[in-house]
């Protein structure tokens, strides 16, 4: 727990980098933004359901709008309001959908995510995998100071080692869900044939949870891969991992308590804003800003559990003797 | 440590009850108060023609999941011409094997044996003509028939032939005996799962004889059931300490001293009998109880995990019973059985004579309306199939599309608008199942969850025809259900609601424990109405074109004088122009009919002064346009201004509105709004890589 509260501490000191790292993130969802405002504005125009989504949520226009559309578009939907968008997207990551739909199931019909939001997915990871590099150097210092120049020129230094660290943890991903979509539907079969509701319902979050056990771990020794390649100057993505997998299985305990720690904050982060939307109605421009501020607050405590994350498990690799004998 | 622990712990709880929240609709108590309903009419005066009746003795062997029985049908012809031929249902046989025309049919219902479990069937192995004290073997007589396809694989129907015709008004008493293998209840709607048996449709029926012959379709994926009512007099035999839920009321409880028990269960004025039969079911019991209606025990036989929606399921039931009562007639029987089915079986969201099977999930906030609209919808049944015994195979929308028209109608006076949710983390193809997120702040006012299907499915078929004959499932269900609900609650709007509950009342009245015909019902509201309302049936019924108006308006500004204009002896130069008044136009509003139904509408055009004006239009032609002279702006026009025409696929062009920036406002909220779940999946991108 101290790592986690050291991992806090950090994060919260390179609030700046948060910040940045915010800017990249709004960017490239504005990207999207921008044109399906332009759509809404030309679909509103002169129509009273302009007056009926100002105010609220006018459910038979969305109807209307969501059965007319295909694409990237059709995914404006009430399902994103509340919290409904963070469980979406935890769905859509068990399922295999991001990135870039690579781990899907093999008899899966839908296609939940739009091939352009999944390319904009997949782009957002090559940033990150760059964004990273200068991520891990920052938070290694006790107090997170960088200029600008400094971290860009970390992100480039470590771009290339940290995109192999990357393809072979998406590979190590693909065979977590190559192992888990039959164990999956075999669970599904045991949730179909059981005698209670209650417990198929232990059967199909004992799959989630499985399911996401397995991610969090592949997370934590991926994080740690880029921690080792920075801290130890590696220049092996396969030797990185190797060793943050060995690190990982001495920590195993320490590091899924910090996970478990910032999983919970941005639970409660959601749970926040849920609580937030349910109160405020968000009509003219004023109350448009302040929604928006409120909304990139939510994605910077997002990005500052993250480094959170990271930091936390900084912490732990820093402690003394923790890395161990090579 | 610890007030991290505590955080967490918080934040997960927190969360949770941020995806429960109910605040969309408190829950009221009794929901079934807050209905506003006219006084129910007097009860039902009349006995059905009880010309099949049955008396069914059956035992139910639940390790190898067989059913033997015997009945005897005392069938009186009323059919006013002799009778030698008499077919029968078996719809188990749809089961028997991979050739039956239900298992050959699509959809959610076909009869697909994904393994051996799934076969079933029922045997007959003897039929008797009983006469006074001598008995005719009719079994050599037996033959299996495919009125519908032809398809000689199929037992669904079964026919045979008296020696002698079965003269008018005669009686006609069959003993028949058969076996049944039960099939597994994962995809049709009778069947075991565990210990839990859903039996319906479980014994040799006979067919109806209407319009001039008999009518016993086979059994396809999609169709329902059609009988005469009768008496049932019912003895089902099963091993002890299992609690047994029927049609009508249980008269008689035996235990037989060999580890089995008989109960025998007994109801008048039905046209079938289904039961159930579990070791895992709670037994709850309500009582509905309202001034003009007679009384009636609620009997809920539920699944312990569902435990704490019984009050929900009780009261929906009321709902259900004081809703359809006063809109046709008074619920006449003295007890209701609700069963919850289990988990794995199909069985669910069913209608049968007293007794209905509803369905629902661990969770279920109240906004989302389950366990609610299904069992008011199963509990309208009661009504739109039994008290009025439409033909479920040739006019679904006779029982489907008044019960939906009127469970959207229950719905939305005793619980309010329906909230939006989606559930997470289910099982593919069980509704009810996952965890439930609700949307803040999101309403589906009443029918507009069915105008989609009008969009998707609207051409594909006519809606007036034979259940088996739609192109599609969903083509079924669109024309059973949401086309017929859709086009009931625009003649509401249109008649009015008073006059809508005299024509439905009318109808009930008149043809109670009858078979009418959707001519019937037209007659109905002609007559009631006083005027002849075909043509809306023309356009709608009998119709696959879809219903589109759409408004536009031109503030044209008024023309500047130019050139020469009228002097005292001759054209002399126009003066020059004063300044253009910004504020004055020349309006003109076009209503454009885009479908192909064409109803009478009504425009309504207000003016920037505040002035309204109503025109009319009678939808006749594509097309048609209002000029205004010289004068204020329109700022705003709408065709149906009422909302009346639900039928309209694209409400959405039905106002045209002078934009004062809220459109722009509007397109950057929810753009905005959009941008987050795309800021947070993209982050999530972070999660793997």
């Amino acid at each position: 727990m101290s790592a986690a509260a050291e991992g806090l501490r950090r994060a919260a000191r390179a609030w700046k980098l948060g910040l940045l790292l915010l800017g990249a993130n709004l960017l490239a969802a504005a990207l999207l933004a921008v044109p399906l405002a332009g759509m809404l504005e030309d679909e509103f125009g002169h129509r009273e359901s302009a007056a009926g989504m100002l105010h609220g949520f006018d459910y038979p226009w969305w109807a209307e709008w969501s059965g007319a559309r295909a694409g990237w578009a059709k995914s404006l939907g009430p399902d994103l309001l509340g919290s409904g968008f963070a469980f979406k997207n935890v769905d859509l990551l068990t399922r295999g959908e991001i990135p870039l739909r690579l781990f899907r199931a093999p008899d899966a019909e839908e296609a939940p995510v739009d091939p352009l939001l999944a390319a904009a997915g997949g782009a957002y990871l090559l940033l990150h995998i760059f964004l990273s590099g200068g991520v891990v150097s920052v938070l290694r210092q006790s107090r997170p100071t960088f200029t600008l120049r400094g971290y860009l020129h970390a992100c480039g230094f470590y771009f290339g080692r940290f995109l192999r660290i990357t393809l072979l943890v998406l590979l190590a991903a693909l065979l977590l869900f190559l192992v888990y979509w039959p164990i999956a539907s075999f669970l599904d079969a045991r949730a179909r044939e059981a005698v209670s509701e209650r417990a198929a319902h232990a059967w199909l979050f004992a799959k989630l949870a499985l399911l996401l056990i397995g991610l969090v771990k592949l997370h934590l020794v991926a994080t740690y891969a880029r921690i080792v390649t920075v801290a130890e100057e590696r220049q092996s993505a396969v030797l990185a991992l190797l060793s943050a997998a060995a690190f990982f299985a001495r920590t195993a305990l320490p590091s899924l308590a910090v996970a478990a720690v910032m999983a919970a904050f941005g639970a409660l982060a959601v749970a926040g804003w849920s609580a937030f939307e349910h109160a405020w109605n968000t009509t003219g421009y004023r109350t448009q800003l302040f929604t928006f501020a409120v909304m990139q607050a939510l994605m910077f405590s997002r990005i500052l559990l993250r480094l959170g994350l990271w930091s936390g498990l900084l912490a732990l690799y820093e402690r003394p003797g923790a890395a161990g004998p090579e | 440590m610890k007030r991290l622990a505590t955080a967490a712990l918080a934040a997960v709880l927190a969360l949770l009850a941020a995806c429960r929240d109910d605040a969309l609709l408190p829950a009221d108590p009794r929901p079934s108060a807050r209905l506003v309903l006219p006084p129910p009419e007097a009860a039902v005066p009349v006995t059905s023609p009880r010309n099949a009746s049955y008396s069914i003795d059956a035992r139910l062997f639940p390790d190898d999941h067989r059913l033997e029985g015997t009945l005897v049908l005392e069938w009186r012809n009323t059919t006013g011409q002799p009778q030698s031929t008499l077919p029968f249902h078996l719809y188990w046989n749809a089961f028997r094997n991979t050739l039956s025309t239900s298992a050959r049919g699509v959809g959610r219902r076909a009869a697909k044996a994904d393994d051996d479990r799934a076969f079933g069937f029922a045997h007959v192995s003897a039929v008797k003509l009983q006469g006074d004290g001598s008995e005719v073997d009719l079994t050599p007589t037996l033959r299996h028939v495919a009125p519908d396809d032809g398809n000689a694989d199929d037992r669904t129907v079964m026919e045979v032939t008296t020696p002698a015709p079965i003269p008018p008004d005669a009686t006609a008493r069959i003993h028949i005996t058969w076996t049944s293998r039960i099939p597994h209840g994962a995809t049709g709607r009778s069947g075991w799962v565990h210990d839990y048996h859903f039996i319906a449709q479980w014994f040799p029926k006979i067919g109806v004889f209407w319009k001039g012959a008999w009518n016993a379709h086979q059994f396809h994926p999609t169709t329902e059931f059609f009988a005469d009512y009768g008496t049932y007099d019912v003895r089902l035999t099963l091993p002890t300490g299992f609690v047994v839920g029927a049609t009508g009321a249980l008269v008689e409880r035996t235990a037989n001293g060999d580890g089995t028990e008989t109960f025998r269960f007994r109801e008048e004025d039905v046209h079938d009998f289904a039961w159930t039969a579990s070791r895992r079911f709670l037994e709850r019991s309500g009582r509905f109880e309202e001034p003009g209606y007679p009384p009636v025990d609620i009997r809920l036989l539920l699944q312990p995990e569902h435990e704490e929606l019984a009050d929900r399921y009780i009261e929906a039931t009321r709902v259900g019973l004081k809703a359809y009562g006063a809109w046709s007639l008074p619920y006449p029987w003295r007890q209701i059985t609700v069963v919850d089915p289990a988990w794995a079986s199909g069985s669910g969201g069913m209608e049968y004579p007293t007794l209905i099977t509803g369905g629902t999930g661990l969770w279920a906030p109240l906004p989302l309306h389950s366990p609610e609209t299904v069992t008011v919808h199963e509990t309208g049944h009661q009504f739109w199939y039994l008290l009025v015994g439409t033909n479920e195979f040739e006019e679904a929308w006779l029982d489907e599309g008044f019960n939906r028209y009127h469970d959207r109608k229950s719905m939305f006076g005793a619980y309010g608008p329906k909230g939006f949710g989606v559930r997470y983390f289910g099982l593919s193809g069980r509704s009810n199942s996952g965890w439930p997120v609700l949307a803040p702040r999101v309403a589906i006012p009443r029918g507009e969850d069915l105008r989609a299907l009008l969009r998707e499915t609207g051409q594909v078929d006519v809606m007036t025809r034979r259940a088996w004959e739609y192109r599609t499932p969903g083509a079924y269900s669109f024309n059973a259900y949401t086309k017929p609900a859709l086009t009931l609650q625009t003649l509401e709007n249109l008649v009015g609601d008073e006059t809508m509950t005299r024509i439905l009342r009318t109808y009930a009245r008149r043809h109670v424990f009858a078979h009418p015909t959707t001519e019937d019902f037209i007659a109905v509201v002609n007559e009631v109405t006083g005027a002849d309302w075909r043509w809306y049936f023309d356009e709608t019924w009998f119709s696959s074109g879809l219903c589109d108006y759409a408004v536009e308006v031109a503030n044209t500004p008024p023309p500047r004088p130019a050139g020469f204009l009228d002097g005292p002896s001759g054209p002399v130069p126009a003066p020059s122009p004063a300044p253009a008044d910004e504020d004055l136009a020349e309006p003109v509003v076009t209503v454009i009919r885009l479908g192909e139904v064409r109803l009478p509408v009504e425009v309504e055009v207000e003016f920037a002064d505040g002035r309204t004006v109503r025109e009319t239009w009678d939808g006749q032609y594509r097309w048609t346009r209002f000029r205004y002279p010289r004068g204020p702006k329109v700022v705003r026009a709408s065709v149906d201004p009422d909302h009346r025409i639900l039928l309209d696929v694209q409400p959405s062009n039905n106002a045209w509105v002078e934009d004062r920036g809220q459109a722009r406002r509007a397109a950057r909220k929810w753009a905005a709004r959009w941008m987050l779940w795309v800021q947070a999946f993209l982050e999530m991108h972070t999660v793997i890589g």
